[in-house]
């Protein structure tokens, strides 16, 4: 058992001031030249002069609001593309080859060859995030959806479900758990690819502004910027939890019970 | 009266990698509207099997089975079954009262008299303040009265019952039989129950069906001639109810000598 002292957010708190003394101590005894691994108090400066100027903020937001997008459009697109293959035993064979080939491609591998047929911008952004986030929701709804208990469907069928009610009330609901699990993974998969796709091909959002400051030598604001991004994975999981109780809690206090 | 259910010359194979399996073979039978009747047979005989393809859930492979005078090829409304696996026939992401509802959508009405009804039957299977609870939040026998009120909620007229008791215990099983021969006369339920148990086979039913090895079939029909109304003492001492026992325990000690021999 866990004391309860070190649960949540004390947890989080003390794991971040381990990590905050272990690099002021790698920056005080200057392993690295200190130009390429500033102190906590010039990040924290740096944080403060991009928060004060509006940049940090708007580009942030930029950053956020596309992955959050993309993982949207790639969880429904991965949730009707388990559906389909589910109803369709064939499509789900054919595709589960094309999904073998595309999923172990990095986000960074398609941004060059989506530049020249979707150019800059948001067709860009789309087409990259849906590519790579796509697959954990797909492949665990279609998992689930296969591993559906015989005896919930022959529950519905003897209740007279056709194939859509049968989806409905049963398969998805029993498949929900998994989706999301996927969901979840997929998130943070969503914002590696945004901020790649900024760093190679953006004009603006938090993967370009890494990319010109690291270029100018600003290694504070790089610093302060990376920060950003881990915390935006943070808050995008946080998110994903209170969908996730929302929709499957019970599935949450049914696993809690049986531990 | 009149047959509610029959089977005429059933048979089902299941195909594997190895050739066919043949399961059920030429079997018939036939239940009366309003009676009891009770299968009992080996494990493994092909019990489930038989279940599932008289309540629509899987094909036939020769035969015929009507309902109601019409021959069965999906589930038909008015046939309810209680899985064997009775657990996880309930959807745990829905409470115990929506479970209830969801027996009820072929049932016509406006959603307050059901959920109203929905209520009164979790009350007939003592479940009064259960119906908020999910599934997995109460034991297995109420599990598997919920499992019940579902199938009752349906207007189900024939019960199939596939081993309902097989996992309680002793007192809590004695109580069960109680509870289901009370519900099948309050709700007008037709019951075919499938058991291994003999004792209960003869306690609950008017007729017990015998069946054979694999591949299956009735070989032997024992009218139970005691009176309706069952007392968990008294027919338990019924020189009826003994002779029965020992006519329907013999032939299954027979048949199983002779799969030995
Ligand atoms: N879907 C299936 N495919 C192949 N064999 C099956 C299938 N379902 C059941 N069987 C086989 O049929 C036989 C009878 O099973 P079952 O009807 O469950 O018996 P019982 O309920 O009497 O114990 C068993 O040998 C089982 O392995
Ligand atoms: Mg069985």
């Amino acid at each position: 058992m866990t004391p309860p002292l070190l649960r949540g957010p004390v947890r989080v708190a003390v794991a971040l001031a381990v990590v905050l003394a272990l690099w002021q101590a790698v920056h005080l005894a200057a392993i690295v030249p200190e130009r390429y691994f500033p102190g906590i108090p010039a990040v924290l400066a740096a944080f403060g002069d991009m928060i004060a100027s509006g940049d940090l903020l708007s580009g942030w937001a930029l950053t956020f609001s596309r992955a959050t997008i993309g993982l949207i459009a790639a969880s429904l697109l991965g949730i009707g593309l388990a559906i389909l293959s589910d109803l369709s035993p064939v499509f789900g064979r054919g595709f589960r080859y094309i999904s073998d080939v595309l999923q172990p491609i990095p986000p960074a591998a398609f941004v060059p060859m989506a530049v020249f047929s979707l150019g800059l911008g948001t067709k860009l952004y789309a087409f990259v995030v849906i590519l790579v986030t796509v697959w954990p929701p797909y492949l665990n709804g279609s998992a689930a959806l296969e591993a559906v208990s015989p005896v919930q469907v022959a529950t519905g069928r003897m209740l007279g479900c056709g194939r859509w009610t049968l989806l409905w009330r049963i398969k998805l609901p029993s498949a929900m758990p998994e989706i999301f699990a996927g969901i979840r993974y997929a998130a943070t998969i969503s914002l590696v690819a945004v901020v790649v796709s900024e760093m190679l091909s953006g004009s603006n959002g938090i993967g370009f502004m890494i990319y010109k400051k690291a270029f100018a030598l600003r290694t504070a604001d790089v610093f302060a910027l990376m920060f950003v991004v881990g915390l935006n994975g943070v808050l995008m999981n946080g998110l994903v939890s209170l969908l996730r109780r929302g929709v499957v809690g019970w599935h949450q206090k049914m696993m809690e019970r049986q531990e | 009266m009149t047959d509610i259910l029959t089977a005429r010359n059933v048979a089902k194979d299941f195909g594997g990698t190895g050739g066919t399996l043949s399961i059920i073979d030429g079997l018939n039978l036939a239940v009366k509207k309003g009676e009891f009747v009770s299968l009992v047979g080996p494990s493994g005989c092909g019990k489930t099997t038989l279940l599932l393809c008289l309540a629509g859930l899987q094909s036939l492979t020769r035969g015929e089975i009507t309902f109601k005078g019409v021959p069965v090829m999906e589930p038909p409304q008015g046939l309810a079954v209680v899985f064997q696996d009775y657990s996880r026939s309930l959807l745990p992401w829905n409470t115990n009262l929506d479970n209830i509802l969801f027996g009820m959508r072929r049932v016509a009405g406006d959603a307050r008299a059901k959920r109203d009804r929905a209520a009164e039957l979790l009350e007939a299977v003592g479940l009064g303040g259960f119906g908020g609870h999910y599934p997995w939040q109460v034991s297995g026998g109420m599990q598997q009265r919920v499992a019940i009120a579902r199938g009752l909620a349906s207007e189900s007229e024939l019960l199939l019952l596939d081993e309902p008791l097989a996992a309680v215990d002793a007192q809590t099983r004695a109580d069960m039989q109680d509870l289901f021969l009370d519900l099948a006369r309050k709700f007008n339920q037709t019951c075919l129950l499938v058991t291994h148990d003999v004792e209960e086979a003869v306690y609950m039913a008017q007729r017990v069906l015998v069946l054979g090895p694999r591949p299956t079939k009735v070989v032997r029909e024992v009218t139970i001639e005691l009176p309706r109304e069952r007392d968990q003492l008294e027919t338990r001492e019924d020189p009826a109810f003994l002779a029965a026992r020992h006519e329907v325990l013999s032939l299954i000690r027979s048949m199983r000598t002779r799969k030995a021999a």
